[in-house]
């Protein structure tokens, strides 16, 4: 059997969930892996049982033919790496956000549909357990029509050594449009653009709740009106504790998930009756959803099961589509989107 | 001499400073950009650097007798650790590869050495550990430090002494791994008559100084303890009583705690396969990292360096309790 052959450029702590979802794959073989350490990247493939590593990613393409490059350096990094190997005809998968700038990924797109490449960002949550299960439920139409979606993610960013607030070296997504917060704006953007389609209006706040805080702002909020639905979005860096809820607001059913604890999803339908009895089986039901998905999130911990969910997914998905010489999982015009409402999120005009 | 100290604002650090300035020796401090200059009992010449960004370390190695390399990371996640300690070293260590310095000092640990190949007593002779990523970020961190330092040195030719202490404390650092478990209110203490590898900060710095002094630390490796006299019992008690912490003590057999991890990696094993993820004190590996019960010798120091602690247990106890 021929094995597709990948690289992978930044050996932190996404590249080891790359890894561990690359060694899943038969038919795939990791080449090498490059950081500008060379102790993280020979301790990379010591791990992984890579034969080569290399601190310079550009002695590394030149002795590597890849099928696909990893590139998951910090984000500043992104474009000239992703240029760079476009220009030599190399597939490649970026984590997000895949450029600082959407003039950037507009430039990135013209090399990679002009050199017929493959340029895919990370969207690992689109192949998140609980939001295909939405998925699911709205294209069967039990959900009914979507109204709105809530996308509302808490991570403390400033909690004893958290990176983020680190004096002493800013953080690496503190360049981002938007400071840290940035590095979370692509989740955010395209899970709305899934539910809610192309954008078509919206609004923003952005503020700082920590007067003391190095970071430009540790909150954002919005407001987004879609080509089907709205959504209202939140990211808080001060609010307790952490996780990335999702409300699926339809015509029939309303559902709501932790993506930090999948697969615990809870619908919410309508019931004709007696309200009053209608309470009680809502309430069942709900215990019902909290109590199987909870035990079953314990037990995905348990497993070792990666904690982002999706992401094993999705490099399946991007090596049988190399393999199978088909389009890519995710359009380049969806991730443009994506790019797009990132950009839209970060304008100063938008902000009230 | 004049002596380059990394990761001096540090626990450790700044009590190193402090007793080469006792010595006599000249110090140039590398300080953390946004961390506050201790207090020390002479002149120090400081100098602002994170060496986990910074390029421009050169200047530092000019003038300089000796280097005694402290920096590393205790706490944060496995990135954090491993950026802070070996990352850091790489650049750090790199610079001094410019440098006419070749005598260097380097502070590992004792959890860069593979415990359950450990029969009995452990000494310099036992072996290291091999693969570590199956450990805490702070041992993979570790170990990885001591394998950049000691190829570099190699390749540099340079006078090598590497210390490894055992569990560092002293004043407001009282509480180490090897006491137990909190649970809530309950405190768990596996082995209560294990013996301790301790190191008190003020025994340890001595010892540094003296490693740094001493040409027959050249070429060495050191275990820093001042000695394994006290149980974990002792400890604790100690503890609680200076500290006035209330809760409930529970003693448990270092093999209870040892069988319980063992049996559930087994069921882990068999219903997971090798992806399945238990917490520390449930991994095998990582329990008898910290509980198991062996004894450590410093006799390399006494016959090598003729170093004893200068502090009693009682003295320490002493130090690390006092009120400011």
């Amino acid at each position: 059997m021929t094995k597709l052959t990948s690289v992978l450029i930044g050996c932190g702590a996404i590249a080891r969930e790359h890894l561990a979802a690359l060694a899943e794959l038969e038919d795939v073989e990791v080449a090498a892996v490059c950081d500008l350490s060379t102790s993280r990247a020979e301790a990379t493939a010591e791990r992984f049982g890579i034969a080569r590593w290399y601190s310079n990613y550009e002695e590394m393409l030149a002795h590597t033919k890849p099928d696909l490059v990893h590139i998951t350096t910090s984000p500043a990094a992104h474009y000239p790496i992703a240029k760079n190997c476009l220009s030599t005809g190399l597939n490649v998968l970026c984590e997000k956000p895949i450029t600082v700038d959407y003039k950037d990924f507009a430039l990135l797109k013209q090399l990679a549909i002009q050199n017929r490449c493959m340029l895919i960002e990370n969207q690992n949550l689109r192949f998140h357990s609980s939001i295909q299960r939405i998925q699911t439920l709205i294209a069967s139409r039990r959900l009914g029509d979507v109204l709105e979606v809530q996308i509302f993610l808490f991570l403390n960013l400033g909690g004893p050594g958290s990176p983020y607030v680190d004096v002493n070296v800013a953080h690496p997504a503190s360049v981002l449009r938007g400071g840290v917060i940035g590095d979370f704006l692509p989740h955010i953007a395209y899970l709305v653009h899934i539910f809610t389609g192309s954008l078509v209006d919206l609004r923003t706040i952005w503020a700082k709740h920590t007067p003391n805080s190095p970071l430009s702002a540790d909150e954002f909020r919005g407001v987004v009106k879609g080509e089907r639905a709205t959504a209202i979005v939140a990211f808080s860096g001060n609010a307790k504790p952490n996780g990335f809820w999702v409300r699926v607001i339809g015509t029939q059913m309303c559902v709501e998930t932790n993506l930090f604890e999948p697969p615990r999803l809870t619908l919410r339908r309508f019931r004709a009756g007696e309200p009053a009895l209608m309470t009680i089986f809502d309430g069942i039901a709900e215990a019902r959803d909290v109590f199987t998905g909870t035990i079953a999130g314990f037990w995905r911990k348990l497993a070792g099961t990666s904690s982002y969910d999706g992401l094993p997914e999705f490099i399946a998905r991007i090596y049988r589509s190399l393999k199978m010489g088909e389009a890519q999982p995710i359009p380049l015009d969806e991730i443009d989107e994506t790019a797009r409402l990132v950009d839209s999120f970060t304008r100063p005009d938008l902000r009230i | 001499m004049k002596i380059l100290v990394s990761g001096a604002g540090g626990f450790l650090g700044r009590h190193v400073v402090d007793c080469l300035l006792a010595k006599g020796h000249t110090v140039r401090a590398i300080i953390r950009p946004a961390s506050s200059v201790p207090k020390w009992s002479g002149a120090v010449e400081i100098l602002r650097a994170d060496l986990r960004t910074c390029d421009k370390i050169d200047a530092a190695f000019e003038d300089i007798d000796a280097v005694m390399h402290l920096a590393a990371a205790t706490s944060g996640n496995e990135d954090i650790q491993f950026a802070s300690s070996v990352v850091a070293t790489e650049s750090f260590l790199g610079a001094m590869a410019k440098s006419a310095v070749k005598r260097l000092v380097h502070v590992s640990s004792l959890v860069v050495y593979d415990w359950a190949r450990t029969n009995g007593v452990m000494n310099e002779d036992t072996p290291l550990l091999k693969h570590a990523y199956d450990m805490g970020g702070y041992s993979i961190a570790k170990v990885w430090q001591e394998r950049v330092v000691l190829r570099l040195a190699r390749a540099h030719a340079w006078d090598l002494t590497v210390m490894r202490p055992g569990f560092i404390w002293g004043n407001r650092h009282a509480e180490i791994a090897g006491m137990g478990r909190h649970i809530g209110r309950a405190y768990l203490i596996f082995g209560p008559f294990t013996r301790l590898p301790l190191s008190h900060v003020m025994n340890c710095a001595d010892c540094l100084v003296a490693a740094v002094e001493r040409p027959a630390a050249v070429g060495e490796s050191f275990n820093v303890i001042d000695g394994d006299n006290i149980r974990v019992w002792r400890y604790v008690r100690e503890y609680a009583r200076r500290t006035g912490q209330s809760g409930l003590f529970i003693p448990l057999p270092y093999h209870f705690g040892f069988g319980l991890a063992y049996l559930a990696s087994m069921v882990s094993r068999t219903l997971f396969g090798k992806k399945g993820k238990l917490p520390s004190l449930l991994t095998p590996r990582r329990f008898e990292a910290q509980f198991k019960p062996i004894r450590f010798s410093n006799r390399k120091l006494k016959e090598l360096l003729a170093w004893s602690p200068p502090l009693s247990f009682d003295e320490c106890l002493n130090d690390t309790y006092r009120t400011e």
